[in-house]
């Protein structure tokens, strides 16, 4: 994509005007995104994007620049400009560039650009069939394709650059139903950073016949509770729980700053002792897995707490150096326009021992939450929310009626230590997560586990 | 810290490459064409402990093109305007057209289809020249000067999580196939700050910005006195019980609680199935003294524009008149399906993505009580300043709302003591039916449009706690 040689005096540009670091981040991207709606493919979109990311460090400042191009005359040009705004005294300079190597290697097999589009279009057909077939009270099917490629080299005054390219595929798809005056939603998706080999039949057609299910028992849902009460919350989509209430406080750019809750925590106990979780970006095809992150560091696994005890921050490159740790290859960009920062990856709680059911069963009166909508969190204080999108209520240890839509509010350090009970059905979800203004893919997951007391925010006494 | 490249004006070099690229499509077979491009210069300053923790510049142009064939659309867009690339951009779109399914609404608006003939405003309002003389070092001293403001505002912030300023210089031009050709530029500058307070055991944040066409604009002391109070006010606070109570809506939530109106009145939504106002137009949603608008034209309005995401010049609507729903809001196609016409709400996000249906600067009139009044009106309830998980927490089809809240508990009119970790939860018409008064305190926001609400006293809310 881009010349050693050119990469070099850029990186050499950048270092000066007495700068102790400098980064190249090149990114080349082909975006293509189908909608069907209404039945109809209404919408085919196009994109192309090519461009490259500056950053440089003096001091205790970062100062970063991009462009949408990557000949040799515009990025010096660029390089030039955002030199000028530094002023510091380091007289380092570029190493020597050697390749760094990843362990994780994947192989595509129907790589998004060999995909004919009369096949794509086939996929959202036979969903949009499926699903309205499923019942007569569904009155809208949206489903979203999505596919990237991309190239991304990284190199950096350290003397280390790397390469990769990459493939992602996302279909999601939204119900709704409707029957009188009750209204039924629900949206599930599939996403793996491989091609088109992610799609057979079968799985597209349990995605329609699981979302429309969903969409339909959820005419009947009953006004949520209002208080604190039990909760078991559900496998995969269910790690959000985790996501909101821990991952991002153990961001180490949060706990440099003073501003997480989990701040001089490492090697205390911050959750019950059936907890383990761990960010892996390293598990196959994963929606936020990677063979490097975004600064050219390869993917790791890190356990993040072990029987819970918290063992390590989420790092990328500047925080690492700073808490003088190591590296956990989380530095992640949402693309060469943006500065990276720690990121997680793919995190989740480990399996556990328990049965699903007996967890169920141990709840006399209480709450299954089975898909959420999301959620947010001040990792300052903790305190975070997460709204449910499928949920049941539990009667005398069995699940009883849908309920509406609610949003569980808690305290992170004070739920994790809630957490009572911790399946053995591991399982994952894909999604997006957003930070600083950056929206990168990332994967939750968990088995089933019990909060014995969180505040359900339903309108029901 | 230098870096002062002085601006360029570049609508005329917009047009060009949208007149360039129209007769690169000319040798192509489609019936129509759109070409939309977008530039914008932005810079963004992070102060941490009185230090630049960021600095970045960015200068970005890009190029979408929709074309129309057999009332088939397709769309491609490149950030590379290279020849090359342009025509390969080009071809995409054109295969993309091929690919979508005929509709016969899908063609450029006509002339006929086009309600105001004369723009309502332009670039002296939405450009300020006066923008230009900020230097960086301005921007950063005055990002520091506001860290500073904050932190003494009160002995119980401890920090200051970060102050974030951003500006941007915007221009756009349209060209298409029927005779548009327009283009304009606007200025925009934003402020954030979170302050930290500590207390015993206790920390509370609390966040406030401002926004404006140009540094000046911006009100760093009232800033820094709203971010102090709205975290220092909240320390030590506790649960409540669940029960149903009256609440007043801080404007930093009302805004947040009117956007999602605002989702459910695009024609796009109600055509397809996916909003509750459908089949209520001329229904009474809200009481009497409520009147909601939809205007691209308010000079200070940051969502303000001459003409629309397809060159549809835009006006003042009104969307909800005395509590009665008026009309949707509508781009070109989603008029011709409701056989009326276009309202000028075709909004783009970016050059990425086609023209879809969505809000400019959409606000409810205040009234002339103020915020001590309300306060009086609700004796005792609950004042809700913040609120967290509204994108997980609401579901715009169904109606379902619940969200975190943190604020003061009220009693006879006055505040008695912090409240957090509780929910509030209701429906979106419900929640239109249980205001029961407005203040005159209307206050903006950027959130998807330029949202603009006073503070509301609504009644019979559940709010979930202990």
């Amino acid at each position: 994509m881009i010349e050693k040689r050119v990469v070099k005096k850029i990186l050499n540009i950048l270092l000066g005007n007495g700068a102790d670091f400098s980064e190249v981040f090149v990114q080349k991207k082909a975006f293509n995104n189908l909608r069907l709606e209404d039945s109809k493919v209404e919408n085919s979109t196009s994109g192309s994007e090519l461009g490259c990311g500056l950053r440089v460090w003096a001091g205790e400042s970062t100062f970063y620049a991009y462009i949408d191009s990557i000949k040799e005359d515009k990025l010096i040009n660029a390089a030039r400009v955002l030199s000028s705004a530094v002023n510091g005294s380091s007289k380092v300079k570029v190493l020597n560039l050697t390749e760094t190597r990843s362990s994780y290697d994947i192989s595509i097999k129907k790589a998004p650009s060999a995909v004919q589009p009369d096949d794509k279009i086939e996929i959202l057909r036979l969903i949009d069939r499926e699903s309205r077939n499923f019942s007569s009270h569904i009155v809208q099917v949206t489903s979203v394709l999505s596919d990237v490629e991309e190239e991304i080299f990284v190199a950096n005054s350290y003397g280390f650059f790397s390469s990769e390219k990459s493939v992602r595929t996302l279909l999601g798809l939204s119900i709704v139903a409707k029957r009188g005056n009750d209204v039924g939603t629900a949206y599930k998706s599939i996403g793996r950073t491989c091609g088109y080999e992610l799609f057979e039949k079968e799985n597209l057609a349990e995605l329609a016949v699981k979302t429309s299910g969903v969409a339909v028992t959820m005419l009947d849902a009953v006004d949520a509770p209002a208080g604190e009460l039990p909760v078991v919350i559900g496998p995969a989509f269910g790690g959000v729980i985790f996501h909101e209430a821990c991952g991002h406080g153990l961001e180490a750019d949060a706990v440099l700053k003073g501003a997480s809750v989990f701040k001089d925590k490492i090697g205390k106990k911050i959750a019950s002792e059936v907890v383990t979780a761990i960010d892996d970006s390293t598990i196959e095809y994963r929606w936020g897995s990677y063979k490097f992150d975004g600064e050219g560091f390869p993917s790791c696994r890190t356990v993040l707490i072990k029987d819970g005890i918290l063992q390590s921050y989420i790092n990328d490159l500047k925080t690492s150096r700073k808490m003088g740790e190591s590296q956990t290859g989380n530095g992640r960009r949402q693309s060469y326009r943006y500065i990276p920062y720690p990121r997680m990856s793919n995190t989740y709680i480990d399996r556990g021992i328990e049965e699903p059911e007996s967890i169920i069963g141990s709840v006399n009166k209480g709450i299954y939450a089975k898909e959420f909508a999301g959620g947010q969190v001040d990792p300052v204080t903790g305190n975070f929310v997460f709204g449910i999108s499928e949920g049941y209520l539990i009667e005398g240890g069995k699940i009883s009626f849908p309920i509406k839509d609610a949003t569980l509010i808690g305290n992170g350090p004070d739920i994790l230590k809630k957490i009572e009970a911790v399946g053995n059905n591991l399982d994952f979800a894909p999604g997006f997560c957003g930070k600083n203004g950056q929206s990168v893919p990332n994967e939750v997951g968990q088995p089933t586990i019990k909060v014995s007391k969180i505040t359900v925010g339903g309108t029901k006494k | 810290m230098k870096n002062d490249i002085k601006y360029k004006i570049r609508g005329n070099r917009l047009i060009k490459i949208c007149k360039d690229t129209a007769l690169k499509i000319r040798n192509y077979d489609v019936d129509e064409f759109e070409i939309f491009t977008a530039s914008s210069v932005q810079n963004e300053i992070e102060i941490f402990k009185r230090n630049v923790e960021n600095l970045s510049f960015s200068d970005s142009t890009g190029i979408g093109i929709r074309v129309f064939k057999d009332k088939s659309i397709g769309y491609a867009y490149t950030t590379v305007l290279e020849d090359s690339s342009i025509e390969d951009c080009i071809q995409k779109a054109v295969s993309n057209s091929k690919i979508t399914e005929k509709d016969e609404y899908n063609y450029l608006p006509k002339d006929e289809e086009i309600v105001l003939k004369n723009k309502l405003i332009d670039d002296s309002l939405l450009f300020k020249e006066s923008f230009l003389d900020y230097s960086v070092e301005d921007k950063i001293a005055l990002s520091k000067k506001l860290e500073i403001l904050t932190l003494n505002k009160d002995k119980k912030i401890t920090d200051i999580e970060n102050v974030i300023y951003n500006d941007n210089i915007y221009e756009t031009a349209i060209l298409n196939s029927t005779g548009f050709c327009d283009k304009y530029k606007a200025t925009s500058c934003f402020i954030y700050v979170n302050a930290i307070s500590k207390e015993k055991d206790d920390t509370s944040t609390g966040d406030f910005f401002g926004c404006g066409r140009t540094p000046a604009d911006l009100d760093l002391d009232r800033i820094a006195g709203k971010a102090a109070d709205r975290s220092v006010s909240i320390l030590g606070g506790k649960k409540i019980k669940s029960q149903k109570a009256t609440l007043i809506l801080d404007p930093v939530v009302s805004t947040q609680f009117l956007g999602i109106i605002a989702d459910g009145i695009t024609a796009d939504a109600v055509q397809k199935k996916k909003s509750l106002f459908e089949g209520r137009i001329g229904e009474k949603i809200f009481l009497s003294e409520i009147n909601i608008f939809d205007d691209g034209t308010l000079p200070d309005g940051l969502s303000s524009r001459p003409f629309d995401g397809e060159g549809v010049i835009k006006g003042k609507t009104c969307v909800f008149k005395n509590g009665y729903l008026k009309t949707y809001l509508y781009n070109t196609y989603t008029a011709r399906k409701d056989k009326t016409l276009s309202t000028g709400n075709a909004v783009r996000a970016s050059y990425r993505s086609v023209p879809e249906v969505g809000i400019s600067n959409f606000y409810m009139e205040p009234s002339n009580i103020d915020f001590n009044q309300l306060l009086r009106d609700m004796g005792s309830g609950f004042y809700v300043m913040d609120i967290i998980g509204l994108h997980s927490g609401v579901n715009p089809v169904s109606g379902q709302i619940s969200v975190g809240a943190k604020g003061l508990w009220v009693e006879n009119g006055s505040p008695e003591y912090p409240v957090k970790e509780v929910t509030i939860a209701t429906d979106i018409l419900s929640f239109c039916r249980s205001i029961k008064k407005i203040g005159n305190d209307l206050w903006f926001a950027p959130a998807g449009g330029y949202i603009g609400c006073p503070s509301l006293l609504i009644d019979n809310i559940m709010i979930s706690g202990k």
